[in-house]
């Protein structure tokens, strides 16, 4: 297996080659917490920039039209698709990302360890968009009922048909907050 | 000009009339980016992209006495979960929140569906079924108003010049407390899909009389532009609502589609598949069932 260290050092080459052409501007981001400045076009999308700058490869680009979700990252909480947003659009809002959700120690989030519990990940392409839009919906209704979450998880694909196990994993953190919070 | 595309992010409409004043490039103003996003990588590209996705003053929802008015840039979800909007124009709120997905609920906006014009947008008929009036700011400055049918011209053609920009789009609530609508969407699943059929119907019902005083009844996704579907109004026009007229109207709607696109292949499947669209309007509308006539079961 590779190391970490090695896909870092691929995320920094790919970085490097990344043309900025002249007439970008700088665009300043906000992701996870951490601001980010780079100089980038004005047509780079939001995925583009993400995973191409500071590197945030967590978020995948599939379909690139909207279609699969696999690139979705919250931007005030609210899931959208980061490859029909342009960078420059969200300068100055709040984006997160799947790598801003596990803790500073590294210890997953209750969401991403129910993926893991229920058997949620198969090629796991698509796991990075389903997470982040089930943190949305948990964000917005920490208490979905299954046709709130598959109604809100259905913008999102997986190629390994695994939908029931991923299901199974959001009802599972509903669940448990609905019993943290009695009505 | 360089090729180079620049963008901006004006705070308001003043600033937008600043930027595109004496500015002789081509504009494209981008909301919810979910057309314009694909088409800047497959088309030509603008000399300037304005932002106008956080605009506060394209983002409301108000409703008078008559009318309601909406902001181009108000996002679909709003929409769809707007209550009170809910409440005047159904047919509005079941539309908008059949789009896309959350993800793209959260970034589309009204403004958007209208100058996109794609023949399969979901709020296109509900727009022209409704005669909405669409108040554009025109690159002199001045502002104007028009009807749907004036903007919306083919497919994906809109009447909108370079820096045109639509800010407002304004609903008469016509038919007082008799006002009824719906809104219904076929495509090839429940979310996500691109309509292959949608219809919009707004109606003066008279529930103590049981009677269709009046109704506009619009076909999405069947032509470049939604198409009124007059004949199949005439069919509902001063009737009581019962199985002979769920019949009539199932069969007026199937022969509006043999019409509309006589020949094209997907005619076998849009003249069946409208009268079970046709089906959930009416059960939508009045809350009961009808039985499409000359229907076994297996055939359902």
């Amino acid at each position: 297996m590779r190391k970490m260290e090695q896909y870092d050092d691929y995320i920094t080459a790919r970085r490097l080659e990344l043309p900025v052409p002249g007439g970008s501007s700088t665009i300043t981001l906000r992701v996870n917490e951490v601001e980010h400045q780079h100089a980038a076009p004005a047509t780079e999308t939001l995925a583009q920039y993400l995973r191409n700058r500071p590197g945030l490869t967590g978020l995948k680009t599939g379909c690139g039209e909207g279609e699969c979700g696999a690139c979705t990252v919250l931007i005030d909480d609210q899931p959208v698709n980061s490859c029909l947003v342009l960078a420059f659009q969200v300068e100055g809002r709040r984006i997160t990302t799947i790598e801003g959700l596990e803790s500073a120690d590294g210890t997953l989030s209750a969401l991403q360890q129910a993926f893991i519990d229920h058997g949620a990940v198969q090629c796991g392409y698509c796991i990075p968009g389903m997470v982040i839009a089930s943190e949305g919906l948990l964000r917005r209704n920490p208490t979905p009922d299954d046709t709130e979450i598959r109604r809100a998880l259905a913008g999102n694909i997986c190629r390994c048909t695994g939908f029931l196990n991923i299901i199974k994993a959001v009802k599972s953190v509903a669940s448990a907050n609905a019993r943290a919070v009695p009505e | 000009m360089t090729g180079l595309v620049q963008s901006a992010t004006p705070g308001n409409l003043a600033e937008i009339g600043a930027l595109v004043d004496g500015f002789s490039g081509n504009i494209s103003y981008i909301a919810g980016g979910t057309d314009l996003v694909i088409a800047l990588e497959q088309g030509p590209r603008p000399d300037l992209i304005i932002d106008i996705s956080r605009m506060r003053a394209l983002n409301f929802i108000d409703a008078d006495v008559d009318a309601v008015h909406i902001g181009a840039a108000t996002p679909l979800s709003i929409l769809a979960e707007h209550r009170a909007l809910a409440a005047k124009l159904p047919v509005l709120t079941q539309a908008a929140e059949q789009v896309g997905s959350v993800q793209i609920r959260n970034r589309a906006t009204i403004g958007g569906n209208i100058a996109s014009a794609v023949p399969g947008g979901d709020l296109l008929p509900v727009l022209k079924c409704l005669d909405c009036r669409i108040e554009v700011l025109r690159r002199d400055k001045t502002t104007i108003t028009r009807a749907f049918d004036e903007v919306v011209t083919g497919s994906g053609e809109t009447s909108l010049g370079n820096g045109d920009m639509i800010t407002r789009i304004t609903i008469p609530l016509r038919f007082g407390a008799n006002r009824i609508s719906a809104f219904g969407k076929i495509g090839r699943r429940r979310e996500l899909a691109i309509a292959r059929l949608n219809l919009a119907l707004l109606a003066d019902y008279d529930s103590t009389a049981n009677r269709i005083n009046d109704v506009r009844i619009v076909a999405g996704a069947i032509g470049p532009v939604p198409l009124r579907l007059r004949s199949v109004e005439r069919q509902l026009r001063g009737r009581a609502v019962d199985q002979a007229l769920a019949d009539d109207f199932l069969q007026a709607l199937t022969a509006a589609v043999d019409t509309a696109i006589p020949g094209r292949i997907s005619q076998a499947y849009k003249r069946h598949a409208v009268m079970g669209l046709g089906l959930d309007l009416l059960q939508n509308l009045f809350a009961r069932e009808f039985t499409p006539a000359g229907w076994s079961k297996a055939q359902a």
